[in-house]
């Protein structure tokens, strides 16, 4: 265990570099930058299924291509202002992920990957059917045109730092404990008293309404939307990318993942084909010499923590 | 004394395997009911019913005067039945008090500060009190079933299911969980226990139920019990 001054200073001084980035740096490094936060969010809101939940989502995308159109719709058509279309974009998410949650959670494992990337491509295809959304050519979000980017950067850094925090918080909580213990035995869990539907169902929600607002954010920056990259699985292997290499079921692996991740793939954005395999040969390479992924095997080795959970 | 348990005609098949077949007796509040019968009889299977992590064929499972025979298993925890399992199903990756937590906090429903007080006195009284904050992982096979017992005990149980928490432990290891379940019972809580050692089972129990092919075959005083002829035959031959 990290001693806690230290883990304080770290956080402080991480935190002072981001808040202060745009007044520095270039205009380049601050889309990084939001590029980083938006992939933390979003990476740690798949952490928050696939490493605490047991839930294997292979459909995150659905509310991120959501999130986008929400966005793109509401501002575009009926002229509400884009941090609350953002918003509006976060709800519409949950609101999915309710109705939705009846069927894929009496999936499991293998099942509810599988349904829930079949759900994220059908709505894939009604998008691109739909001449409300100007059906496969996609929308242009134009009001995002206006926009300062630091403003963009710093709704990113919010939704980051929270999405952190809020992960932090519920692992610290009562329902952490509960998640600790359904991912240990579920079944043991519920002889102890434990409602798992009710558990899994608080971090669907949680993780959709994230999810949904990254996603608005990511698209404010993107200025244009099209079904089938919105509602594509290529995000969704994203985040397992990041996560994986991260470490799957810590706090630390989805932001270390994510770094890597946009660094990467700025550095590769030169060679467009290349980029996929090389994402592929790094996943590869560290499930073979470090399973648990960066972070993990290193809290493994050393004990070192940034966000410590356990109850004393 | 007021039943607190009544089962009646309770059946659960597996394909062909009757594991507990149109089975009935009845549990008074407070009583230690002792379980025996041999490997297959249907013990384990029982459990799973009452506690809810198996539906029945047919039959009730009446519990404080109500049929609780298809409610939800952690419902169940709630409403005050708590069980041990026969290999222990401890939390691997949590500290022996996060294990506790879980059941205090979900079964029984206390505040997180409730719960650590109420955990404390439990690892005292199973003898764990000086490994509470090590991992489960690390814990040899007398923690593990100290800590079986323990989890249950902190949903603060009113109807106690203990499935073999003592086998293969030696003489005095079993007779420090006698005296746990004993003082367990007089707080009130009512003991159902599957035990294959004779010692055991002579000793603790108020009352014996002699289970063979899911069905009763016989059930009172433990001394009546091991000295009856319908008992002896089965047991002739089997191993213990
Ligand atoms: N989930 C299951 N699926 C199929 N068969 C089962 C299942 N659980 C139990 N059985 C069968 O039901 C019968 C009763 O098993 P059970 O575990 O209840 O016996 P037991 O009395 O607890 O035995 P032991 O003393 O060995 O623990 C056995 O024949 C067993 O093989
Ligand atoms: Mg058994």
């Amino acid at each position: 265990m990290t001693a806690k001054p230290i883990r304080l200073t770290f956080i402080v001084i991480l935190l002072a570099f981001l808040v202060t980035m745009p007044l520095w740096a270039s205009r380049y490094a601050v889309n990084v930058g939001l590029l980083v936060c938006l992939y933390v969010t979003l990476a740690s809101m798949w952490n928050l299924l696939a490493g605490y939940s047991g839930m294997v989502s292979l459909g995150q995308q659905m509310f991120i291509g959501l999130g986008g159109y929400t966005l793109a719709v509401s501002s575009m058509y009926f002229g509400v202002p884009v941090y609350l279309s953002v918003l509006f974009g976060g709800f519409i998410s949950v609101f999915l992920a309710v109705l939705i949650s009846v069927s894929v959670f009496r999936m499991k494992g293998v099942y509810f990957a599988i349904g829930t990337w079949v759900i994220a491509e059908a709505l894939g295809i009604c998008f691109s059917n739909w001449g409300y959304v100007k059906y496969g050519m996609g929308m242009f979000i134009q009001p995002a045109y206006k926009l300062s980017m630091s403003g963009v950067y710093y709704a990113g850094l919010i939704l980051c730092v929270s999405s952190v925090a809020l992960v932090f918080l519920l692992l610290r909580s009562n329902l952490g404990l509960a998640l600790m213990a359904i991912r240990d035995d579920d079944q043991a869990s519920e002889t102890l008293g434990v409602n798992i539907f009710r558990c899994k169902f608080i971090c669907f929600l949680l993780s959709a309404f994230i999810t949904g607002l990254a996603a608005g954010v990511l698209y404010l920056n993107a200025i244009f939307i099209q079904p089938f990259e919105a509602f594509g699985i290529s995000w969704t292997v994203n985040l397992l990318f990041i996560v994986i290499i991260g470490g799957i079921g810590t706090v630390e692996g989805p932001i270390l993942g994510a770094i890597i991740f946009v660094l990467l793939q700025q550095f590769l954005s030169e060679y467009v084909g290349y980029n996929l395999i090389i994402f592929g040969g790094i996943t590869i390479g560290v499930i073979f010499f470090a399973p648990r992924g960066l972070v993990g095997t290193l809290q493994m080795k050393t004990g070192w923590e940034l966000f410590p959970v356990r109850r004393q | 004394m007021p039943e607190i348990l009544k089962v009646n005609n309770l059946s659960k098949s597996f394909g062909k395997v009757r594991a507990v077949h149109d089975l009935s007796f009845k549990v008074d509040q407070g009583e230690i009911l002792g379980i025996i019968g041999p490997n297959g009889a249907g013990k384990t299977t029982l459990f799973n019913l009452i506690s809810g992590e198996i539906k029945p064929d047919a039959g009730e499972v009446i519990f404080n005067g109500k049929d609780v025979a298809i409610t939800q298993t952690f419902k169940k925890c709630r409403m005050g039945i708590a069980r041990t399992y026969q290999i222990p199903r401890p939390f691997l990756n949590m500290t022996i008090l996060e294990n506790l937590l879980v059941g205090s906090i979900y079964g029984a429903g206390k505040s997180y500060k409730e719960s650590k007080k109420q955990c404390v006195r439990i690892l005292e009284k199973t003898g764990l009190s000086a490994k509470s904050g090590a991992l489960v992982g690390t814990l040899p096979l007398l923690d593990r079933k100290r800590l079986e017992l323990a989890k249950a005990l902190a949903t603060n149980p009113v109807l106690l299911l203990v499935d073999e928490v003592a086998g293969g432990l030696t003489e005095g290891e079993v007779e420090e969980f006698l005296r746990i379940i004993h003082g367990v019972r007089k707080e009130g809580v009512t003991v159902l226990w599957v035990e294959h050692i004779v010692m055991a089972m002579t000793k603790g129990p108020d009352r014996l139920l002699v289970m063979n092919f899911g069905r009763r075959l016989f059930v009172g005083r433990p001394d009546e019990a091991f000295n009856s002829p319908d008992v002896q035959k089965i047991y002739l031959g089997d191993e213990d």
